[in-house]
Formats: structure tokens, C-alpha cells, sequence
């Protein structure tokens, strides 16, 4: 089975606008675990839904330097795991703390979906 | 402040970002190396995965910008890069645009002077200035000064004006004194609260104080800056010396600043205005003249004050039938009156349409232009559109592009309009009053440029842009075109433009032609005399030296007879008012001719001569005699008349020995004797019409204040010094006013008609050239992308002589279309002239049609030549190879 990609380039507005939120989220939460680089991230997000999402490039870095300049993150000089230089991100307190709230509504909003279907099924 | 540090640290996020993804493409090629992929193929795969890379990271640094800003200025740099690129096309651009923002600008230039001007003082469009309405002028009859008694009646209304002041404007004086030779100098007297009603203070010592402006206390005068400078030399402790006006000694009390001006009035220092009882009474309401400012009370309408006068002017009709009947009064505030007063609002207009023209002609050229190179670029825009630009970003790109070129093209402009204005400051110097006015390269006229450049920029990019966009989405990148379908949807829109030009301009050439020539009608009109060989000069005789009429009569006299012995001299005579530059109007009673009140009272033009004066200026003598040695003060009052005094109230039957009488504010009503008949002499040089005239003698009615002309065999200017010899004999206090030619001053009187015409011929020349550009462009391009047409044309056995045909034709059919919409349009513009410049001179001249349209087919035919003949050039056999 093709990985279910995350985001499509940005043609389309309207369905980035939509999955942000979810993409910022699993960002927040990938690095809390670890500072990590970019393409650390994409593989660890692959990886971590069981190869059932990829991130699309042309979403994640523009969402790195949003997170970037909203300082829920900040980037260090660092090396790759091949022994590159890369740049590692890693959250921020305020990103901690942001990565909290979002994760509560997250969660509600997902019992509320899950309630929902549920009903449906009656 | 953030975005501040961000603007200054995103330089190292551009860095990291670039670093972030390498390293990201670098580890996924190595990654598919590890799998047994080559490097070559391992690292295309990678960049395949990540996507658009330049587009991902662009998205990504855009989170730092500030988007549109940075964007545009981008553009703009692109657009810069692009110009520098291609200089031919540049300047012909930058210099088309730079020619129509300026004339706008120059032309706006003078807008801003006249009828936006800065007045004085405090809150200007509370200040009203109340006019009387004349019945019997047809050109700003509501400008009319005010009677005093009016003056004293409805400046009491004091609860609709907070303040009231009046002036006697256009006095002359004598100026003497201070080791200088006597001056000849224009003042105003004014009331005492004269500059606390506009709100102004001197700046040097003080305005006049209550009190002053009664007799016996009233010899204090106030210099304008201008006399300040010039006579006085800025001296600062010029407060409180006395200065010698009309040989009576007058304290300064004060110096205005320079900025105090209302425009049209140039007054070189200020009196107080005396009004005595004899002003209050019945018989001074046929002496209106006085400006009447007003300020407007707190909470008082403009509306309420229009209201208040008009019943006060029908009590003044009523009550003071004989001198009030029929005259109305006005209020208007104080920029709204001496815009209109100025009376420069319809010419301006006129004009500013004109420069508005030329700009859309400048437009379209560049629009054509545009439009051409977007052809050329076709391959560029279309991979930047499969490239992932928006089609709204690409029409950005094209229209910052026309920003950019209108931008450069208004800075030139500006500069240009300087020059301009500079010429044009120089063509407005004809009087005082004029070149008082500060034309200048204001904030007004840099904001009117700016607005023009934004409009002309969009006016001629937009279209243009929109096209190109559309047609390069259509594209196929790797079509070689030869100019197919969407060249010639490009050739439509270039054709309508050089049409619409070409309409334009013809509209142009012919409403300039008939403006002009009705101008130099009235300019070069038979004014009745021969005003050649004639020295003119204006003497003002003060009450001080000259006390009574006899006084009066006897320097005349002496004068008179002393000019005539002058060599180079054939004759010398005075007049009241010099001819064909305006008289007063005095109302006439005809002895046996019943006249009903309620109808149009008799009036003639009034002019007070001495006995040689139809012979010196030459007025033909029709019937009767001039005046002699027996109509001396103690005789029988006679007067002579013209033939439209004949023709209007005798109905052509001949008047000698008729009795009429002059209705004259302070001369004893008389019947006078009809002796003579004369010509016709034209009021003023302007005056479409001819007037009834009577003139007077000087020796039964002298007058203060007269003209002297002497006729002569040699150059009229050349007798100036023998003049002012000859009168500083006689008085060697007494100024000489405006010595001229009568030439020098019918030259004067055409004001700004001279400028007016020239600027008109040089705008329509202008809108001619920028249309023949227009199509000669638009052919020539046309002729390069048929190039190959033409060579298999001639390699089929077409003929040289028919391929020019060809081409001449093309030319020709597009400017049909353009010629018969100008010409048209043009069919009305006699008729719209007329109702302008009402009653002036009938503009109607259908000669003028075919002319201009004959020359404007000369124009193309020429224009189009250049491409027809290189057409005839194209070799067959190039041109078919040539792909």
C-alpha cells in the first residue's frame, strides 16, 4: 500500500490550510521525543504511522520556518547521522507548552469525531 | 520590533534552510545508493521526491518576508534588469510617458496657481466677498465692486458678517522722495479693519488702528513687501519714517509679509480708505467701487449671507429706482471669487483637456510598445508560468514593469517640467497682477505628477499585460512561432490603439485649429485707428498741486503744446482713457425721446478727449465737426458721438444738433449738443462688438486722470526721454505711467491669448507626432512579422510597386477608421467654443476641417512609407530560409 500522502504541494491552498494544524501537531510532537533534522522527521513520521504517512517536503519546510518564527522551535548547527552538516531542530519551551494545548484539543476534538462516527454506525 | 530583528536575521534562516534540505537530498540519494541505485540516477530520484525545489524553498522563505513588499521589489529589480536589457525600447518608453506626464504636470502647474491658490491668513473660506450684480455686463457681471452707500448698508448686517472691510482697489499714485526719481506705483485704499478681516498682521510695525481712516488722521500707509524690498532696500527701521505719496507726506505704520496676496490684486502699499458723507448719499450709488470683504459669523452660512444680500440689493431696488434697478448683488466665498474673478478657469480647462489627451495618445504609444516586446517574451513567459508562476503574478510582473517605465518616465517628466514651467512663468509676465503669482513646482503639482504617472502606468500596461498572460498560458513552449494567431491578436489591440490615437490627435489638430483661429481674429480685429506711430503715457494729476479744473486744464494746456513742438512729432492729444482699452459706461438721456423706466436704460462708453484727437489717432470724422477754440468752458456743452450711437439710438438718422445728457457721479448734470459724428472705435481691443461712444471735451469737463499720445514719424519709443523731459519741465514731481507704444499696449491687452495659442499649436504638433510614431510602430512591426509573407509574395511574381501598395494600405486602413471617428467627433466642437467662450467670436470655420484632414493623410502616408519601402526590400529567397 502507497504511504497516504500527508499534503499535496501547495497548489491547493484550501488543503493545506486544512492539515496544517495536524502537521504542526505531529511535528511538535516527533521532536519533543528527540531533536532531530529534516529528513530525520520525514522518515521518523514515516516510520512511527507504520509507513501510512509521508510528509510532503513542500509542506514540511515551510512548516518548520513558520514553527521556526512563531518560536515554538529553534535550529542548531549539528551533524547528520551520515556526518553531514545539517541543521537540527528542536522544540522550545513556549513549543512544549503550545504542543500541551494543542494536543488536549486535538484529543477532544478526536472523541468528538470518533463519538460522532460512532452514532452514525446506529 | 520583531519583524525588525527578522529583517535582519533571515539572511542565516535562508542559510540553514538551504543547508537543511541538501543535506536532506544528499542523505535520501545515499539512502537509495545503499539500495544498489547508481549516484547518478540515486541523486535525479531524490530531487524527483522533494518536488519543485526552488518553489519549496521559496514558500519556505517567504514565511520570513514581508510577502507583497519584498515581491514587488523583486519585481521591480527584475523589471530594472529588463529595461537595462533593452535601451532602445526603454527610452523610446520613458521618453513618450516623460513628454505626456510633463506637459500635464507644467499645464497642471498653472491650475494650482490660479484656481488652487494659498491664501492668506486665517480659515480663507470663511471670508466672503460681496459683489454687486451689473445687469448689463455679459462677462462676470456678479463680480461688480460695490457702491459705498450699499457697502455701509449691508456690511451693518452684523449679525450674518463678524467683520467688514471694503477696498478701493487700482489706485495710482506718485511716489517720490528718497533721493529716487518720481515712480508711478498702484495702491488700494482700505478700511481700517482691512487685514484683521483675512486674519493677517503685518510683519513689520502694525495694521491700521480704528480712527485712521477718517479725514485728518489718515496719512499712514502700509508697504507690501515687494515695494519694501525694492524701493526701500528691506530697510527694518522703515516703521514710523515718512514716505512722500502723491507729494503729501504718509507715515509707514507697517510691512506686510510676502505671502499676503489675493490673487489678481497687486496693490504696492495700502492706505486707509476715507469715506465721507458725500459716499452715504443717494447720488454716490453710481459710484460702485469697492471690494467688499466680509468674514462670515460664527454659525453663519454661506446660503444665509446669499440670502441676507439679496433682500438688502431689492430694498436698494426699491427704494433707489433711478440708480438701483435691475442691479442685484452676489456672494461668493473669498477662493471662489478670486478664482472667478480671475476668469482663467475655462481656458485652463480647455487646456488641461488638451494635455489629457496627449497623455492617452503617449499611453496608447506605449501600451503598443509594451505590447510588442510581451510578443518577444512569449517563450520567457511561458516557462515561467509551466515553472509554477500564477497568472496573476506573471500580469505583476508586467504591470510593475509599466510602473517602472512611468515611474522613470515622470521622473524625466518632472524635470521637463520644470523647464516648462520656467517658459511658462516667462509667457505670463504680461501684467502685475499676473506675475505676482508663484507658478512653481509645488506639492500640488508633484502629487498631480505622482497620480498621473500611477494612471498612465496602469492605462498603458494592464491591457497589455492581461494579453501577453493569456496568450503565453496558450503557448507551446516548443512552438517556433512565426507570428501566427496570437501575433495577429496582439496586431487587433495595436490596431485599435493607433486608431484611437489617430482619432484623438485629428481631434486634436482640429479643435487647436479653430481655437487658434478664433484667438487671432480677436487679437488682429480693425480696432478703428491707426495705433502705429503712437507714443502712449498716463499721467495722474494729484489733488494736492492740482486743485481745481482749471488747474487741470491749464497743464494740459501747456502740456499739449509743448508735445506737439517736439521733433519727430506731427501731433499730440489727451484722452480720459487711452483708445481700445476699456471707458466707463454712463447712462444717457436723448432730449425728445421718451424712455420707460422698466427698460434698458440708454448707456454709451464715455470718453473725454482734447480738440486733436481724431485727427492725432485717427478716427475718421463722418459727419459734423471735432471740437474747436469756441467750446471753451463758458460755452454750450457739445460732444461728438460714433456711428453705433447713431445707428443704436437714432436709428441711423443723422444726430448733429440733437441734445443729450451725461449722467455723471460728480459732474453737474448738463444738456449737451450733438456736433459731430465719428467712426467706430472699439471699447477695448478684445471687444467682439462695437459700442455706443460719446466723447467730451477736455477743456468743458477736465479730468485728474488721463493719457497722453503723440504720433509721430519716427519710432514712436524713441521720443520717451523728449516726454519725460518735457513734463518734468512742467512738474518735476509728477510721474509718467506705463510710457509705451499703442502697439506695446494692444500687444499687452492680448494677455495670455499669445501663450494660450502657442501652447494649443505646440500640444496638437505633440499629438500629432506621438500618433504618427503610433502607427509608423505599428506598421514597421507588422512588416518584420510578415517578412516571410512578403517573400512568398514576391517569390509567387508579386511585384515590388504592389508589396509598398500593400503596405501603404494597410496604413491606410487602419487610419481611416481613426480619422473618420476624430473627424466626427470633432463636427460639435465649433458650437461647444461658442457656448465657452460665450459672445467672444463665432469659432465656425469649416475650411479648417478639410485642411487638417488633408494633413493628417499627408502624416500617415509619410509614416507609413519608411515600412512600405522597406517592405518592397525583403529579399525572397532570406526571407523563406529564414525560420
Amino acid at each position: 500500500m502507497l504511504p497516504y500522502r500527508l499534503l499535496v504541494m501547495a497548489k491547493d491552498p484550501e488543503r493545506r490550510d486544512l492539515f496544517s494544524g495536524a502537521l504542526d501537531l505531529m511535528i511538535l510532537h516527533s521532536l519533543r521525543l528527540k531533536p532531530m533534522h529534516g529528513y530525520a522527521l520525514v522518515k521518523h513520521i514515516k516510520q512511527a504511522s507504520d509507513d501510512l504517512l509521508q510528509i510532503e517536503e513542500g509542506s514540511l519546510y515551510p512548516a518548520l520556518q513558520r514553527l521556526l518564527k512563531e518560536g515554538l522551535l529553534e535550529s542548531k548547527e549539528g551533524i547528520s547521522a551520515k556526518g553531514r552538516p545539517t541543521r537540527i531542530y528542536r522544540l522550545t519551551k513556549s513549543g512544549a507548552r503550545h504542543l500541551e494545548r494543542e494536543l488536549t484539543s486535538f484529543e477532544k476534538m478526536f472523541t468528538g469525531i470518533t463519538l460522532v462516527l460512532a452514532a452514525a454506525k446506529v | 520590533m520583531s519583524w525588525l530583528m527578522q529583517l535582519f536575521s533571515r539572511h542565516r534562516h535562508y542559510d540553514d534552510l538551504t543547508v537543511s534540505i541538501n543535506e536532506h537530498l544528499a542523505e535520501r540519494a545515499e539512502e537509495l545508493m545503499d539500495g544498489g541505485t547508481s549516484r547518478v540516477e540515486a541523486e535525479q530520484t531524490a530531487r524527483r521526491e522533494f518536488g519543485n525545489l526552488g518553489l519549496i524553498e521559496q514558500r519556505s522563505r517567504e514565511v520570513w518576508q514581508w510577502t507583497t513588499v519584498e515581491s514587488l521589489l523583486a519585481d521591480v529589480r527584475f523589471a530594472l534588469r529588463q529595461l537595462i536589457k533593452s535601451p532602445g525600447f526603454t527610452v523610446t518608453a520613458v521618453a513618450t510617458l516623460a513628454l505626456g506626464i510633463a506637459v500635464n504636470a507644467t499645464m497642471f502647474s498653472m491650475v494650482s496657481a490660479f484656481l488652487l491658490p494659498h491664501l492668506p491668513g486665517r480659515d480663507p473660506q470663511n471670508v466672503v466677498v460681496v459683489s454687486s450684480v451689473n445687469p448689463d455686463a455679459s462677462f462676470q457681471a456678479d463680480t461688480n465692486p460695490v457702491s459705498p452707500p450699499n457697502y455701509l448698508a449691508w456690511g451693518n448686517g452684523r449679525r450674518i458678517f463678524s467683520a467688514v472691510a471694503a477696498e478701493n482697489e487700482n489706485l495710482t499714485g506718485s511716489l517720490s522722495g528718497s533721493a529716487q526719481p518720481p515712480e508711478a506705483i498702484s495702491y488700494a485704499a482700505v478700511s481700517a479693519n482691512y487685514f484683521s478681516v483675512f486674519g493677517v498682521s503685518p510683519q513689520l510695525g502694525r495694521a491700521f488702528v480704528a480712527g485712521e481712516d477718517e479725514q485728518g488722521h489718515d496719512h499712514v500707509l502700509i508697504l507690501s513687501h515687494g515695494l519694501w524690498e525694492r524701493r526701500f532696500s528691506s530697510d527694518p527701521s522703515i516703521v514710523g519714517r515718512s514716505v512722500r505719496l502723491n507729494r503729501e507726506d504718509y507715515v509707514v505704520a507697517g510691512v506686510m509679509p510676502a505671502n499676503f496676496r489675493l490673487l489678481g490684486f497687486s496693490p504696492q502699499l495700502w492706505t486707509p480708505l476715507t469715506l465721507t458723507a458725500a459716499d452715504g448719499t443717494p447720488s454716490g450709488r453710481k459710484n460702485r467701487y469697492l471690494y467688499m470683504f466680509a468674514r462670515l459669523a460664527p454659525g453663519v452660512t454661506l446660503e444665509q449671507a446669499r440670502a441676507q444680500i439679496n433682500i438688502l440689493a431689492q430694498q436698494a431696488q426699491q427704494n433707489f429706482p433711478d440708480t438701483e434697478s435691475r442691479w442685484g448683488g452676489s456672494v461668493r466665498t473669498l477662493p471662489d471669487f478670486l478664482t472667478h474673478n480671475f476668469g482663467i478657469g475655462n481656458a485652463l480647462a480647455l487646456i488641461m483637456t488638451v494635455v489629457g489627451f496627449v497623455l492617452l495618445i503617449a499611453c496608447a504609444n506605449v501600451a503598443g510598445l509594451l505590447l510588442t516586446r510581451a510578443v518577444g517574451r512569449q517563450k520567457e513567459l511561458a516557462v515561467r508560468m509551466s515553472l509554477g508562476a500564477s497568472r496573476v503574478r506573471v500580469v505583476r510582473q508586467l504591470v510593475t514593469e509599466g510602473l517602472v517605465i512611468a515611474l522613470l518616465g515622470g521622473g524625466v517628466g518632472l524635470f521637463l517640467t520644470y523647464i516648462g514651467i520656467h517658459l511658462v512663468r516667462a509667457g505670463l509676465s504680461f501684467n502685475e497682477g499676473i506675475s505676482a503669482v508663484p507658478i512653481r513646482l509645488d506639492t500640488n503639482v508633484l502629487l498631480f505628477a505622482a497620480l498621473v504617472s500611477l494612471v498612465s502606468a496602469i492605462v498603458s500596461s494592464v491591457a497589455p499585460a492581461l494579453k501577453a498572460s493569456r496568450t503565453a498560458i496558450n503557448t507551446d513552449l516548443k512552438s517556433e512561432s512565426r507570428g501566427g494567431t496570437s501575433g495577429r491578436a496582439h496586431n487587433r489591440l495595436r490596431v485599435v490603439l493607433v486608431g484611437a490615437e489617430i482619432a484623438i490627435a485629428l481631434f486634436l489638430l482640429i479643435g487647436s485649429c479653430l481655437l487658434i483661429r478664433g484667438v487671432y481674429i480677436l487679437d488682429h480685429q480693425e480696432l478703428g485707428f491707426n495705433h502705429d506711430h503712437l507714443l502712449t503715457a498716463g499721467v495722474v494729476l494729484d489733488k494736492a498741486r492740482y486743485i481745481d479744473s482749471s488747474k487741470q486744464n491749464q497743464f494740459a494746456r501747456s502740456l499739449v503744446t509743448q508735445m506737439q513742438q517736439l521733433p519727430g512729432v506731427k501731433g499730440a492729444a489727451l484722452a480720459s482713457n487711452l483708445p481700445a482699452s476699456g471707458l466707463g459706461r454712463v447712462s444717457i438721456h436723448i432730449k425728445g425721446q421718451q424712455e420707460s423706466r422698466s427698460n434698458e436704460q440708454h448707456t454709451a462708453a464715455d470718453v473725454v478727449v482734447t480738440s486733436d484727437y481724431f485727427q492725432v489717432v485717427g478716427v475718421s470724422m463722418l459727419s459734423g465737426r471735432a471740437f474747436n477754440d469756441r467750446d471753451d468752458a463758458t460755452a454750450p456743452r457739445v460732444v461728438l458721438v460714433n456711428q453705433e450711437f447713431v445707428h443704436k439710438y437714432f436709428q441711423d438718422h443723422d444726430p448733429v444738433g440733437k441734445q443729450i445728457q451725461l449722467d455723471i457721479a460728480d459732474a453737474p448734470s448738463a444738456w449737451s449738443e450733438i456736433v459731430g459724428v465719428v467712426g467706430n472705435v472699439k471699447t477695448y481691443s478684445l471687444d467682439p462688438l462695437n459700442e455706443p461712444q460719446v466723447y467730451e471735451f477736455y477743456v468743458q469737463r477736465p479730468v485728474a486722470s488721463f493719457s497722453v499720445m503723440l504720433r509721430s514719424t519716427v519710432d514712436p519709443t524713441s521720443l520717451t526721454p523728449a516726454l519725460r523731459h518735457v513734463v518734468a519741465q512742467l512738474d518735476s514731481e509728477l510721474p509718467l505711467l506705463r510710457v509705451m507704444s499703442m502697439d506695446g499696449v494692444v500687444e499687452a491687452q492680448r494677455n495670455g491669448n499669445p501663450l494660450f495659442s502657442r501652447l494649443l499649436a505646440t500640444f496638437a504638433v505633440l499629438a500629432l507626432i506621438l500618433s504618427a510614431i503610433g502607427i509608423y510602430g505599428l506598421i514597421a512591426y507588422s512588416v518584420g512579422q510578415r517578412t516571410h509573407e512578403i517573400g512568398i509574395r514576391l517569390a509567387l511574381g508579386a511585384k515590388p510597386s504592389d508589396i509598398s501598395r500593400m503596405i501603404l494600405r494597410q496604413g491606410f486602413k487602419v487610419a481611416a477608421v481613426g480619422l473618420a471617428t476624430g473627424f466626427t467627433m470633432a463636427l460639435p466642437l465649433p458650437k461647444v467654443f461658442d457656448s465657452i467662450f460665450q459672445g467672444l467670436v463665432h469659432f465656425s470655420a469649416p475650411v479648417i476641417y478639410p485642411i487638417v484632414l488633408a494633413v493628417m493623410l499627408m502624416v500617415v502616408f509619410c509614416a507609413t512609407l519608411g515600412p512600405a519601402r522597406r517592405a518592397t526590400r525583403v529579399d525572397a529567397t532570406t526571407a523563406l530560409r529564414n525560420e
